[in-house]
């Protein structure tokens, strides 16, 4: 593993402000890409940080998305002061869902969240508890998808 | 099929247009939740949906869709619009329901993805 770190970024993201709900991944986005990051990369760790925000924003108070990029790999943590997650195993579950109707009002609320970041991401990560907020860890390994080679349980939704 | 080829079918008319028209639809994805899109979307298809917010678009770019087509005539709000310039997603709206457009986009020739399945 490669531990020389190219670049650290972090974008804050304010519970219930709907209408900024995005911008912390679009900023995402355009970082991985000056940086230089294959773009079936880049949308895999978009798709991820996009799901994860909007979980952020229907769900928490408030948290930060910690952005570090190296040779090797991606490194996303999104970390919230919220209700947190009370049982881990059925978050994850396809459909499952505990969203609100103003969060289905903004399209989201499909039970898709998590099962869509842990199909995106090569390796996951998540500390919760009721009460305690939700810290996500994310690392989407640059090697094999940078030379277009789908990387191992592709769902094959990602392209 | 091209996208005009596409706004032509939808009889839709271009809230935030593209800069070229002749670029390539590959499909089509039809849905009102955007995690579904996240994951089950295709990049280079067409999202037909009746979500006119900011959402819409984010979930298009970050995708990498062609185009947004907002259902039913729903009015489109000017800071969607407003995202949609600054992201380079092109809108258009129909007075269409999401069946019928879906409808006359597969009649049209634009053929649905498969899990699995190259779409030809």
């Amino acid at each position: 593993m490669d531990t020389r770190r190219l670049a650290h970024h972090e974008f804050p993201i304010l519970g219930r402000a709907y209408f900024l709900g995005g911008r912390a991944s679009t900023s995402v986005k355009q970082v991985l890409r000056e940086a230089g990051v294959s773009e079936a990369t880049v949308r895999r760790v978009a798709v991820a940080c996009y799901e994860a925000e909007m979980n952020v924003v229907l769900h928490a108070r408030s948290g930060y998305l910690a952005l570090d990029i190296y040779p090797d790999r991606v490194v996303v943590a999104v970390i919230d002061k919220g209700p947190g997650i009370e049982n881990l195993e059925l978050a994850m579950t396809p459909g499952w869902s505990s969203a609100s109707d103003e969060a289905r009002a903004l399209g989201f609320g499909a039970g898709m969240g998590l099962p869509n970041i842990r199909d995106q991401a090569d390796k996951m990560e998540i500390q919760s508890g009721k009460g305690e907020g939700v810290r996500l860890f994310l690392t989407f390994n640059r090697e094999g998808c940078e030379s277009g080679v789908p990387a191992a349980g592709d769902s094959g939704t990602s392209s | 099929m091209t996208l005009a080829r596409a706004v032509e079918v939808l009889k839709a008319q271009a809230v935030v247009p593209a800069a070229d028209g002749s670029l390539e639809v590959s499909g089509c994805f039809a849905a009102d939740l955007m995690s579904d899109v996240l994951a089950f979307g295709r990049e280079g298809s067409l999202l037909v949906t009746g979500l006119a917010t900011d959402q819409a678009i984010r979930t298009a770019a970050i995708m990498h869709l062609v185009a947004v087509v907002i259902i039913e005539g729903k009015t489109v709000q000017a800071d969607l619009v407003e995202t949609a310039r600054e992201e380079g997603v092109p809108v258009y709206q129909t007075p269409l329901s999401k069946y019928e457009a879906c409808g006359l986009l597969m009649q049209a020739g634009l053929r649905p993805y498969r899990k699995g399945v190259t779409p030809n």
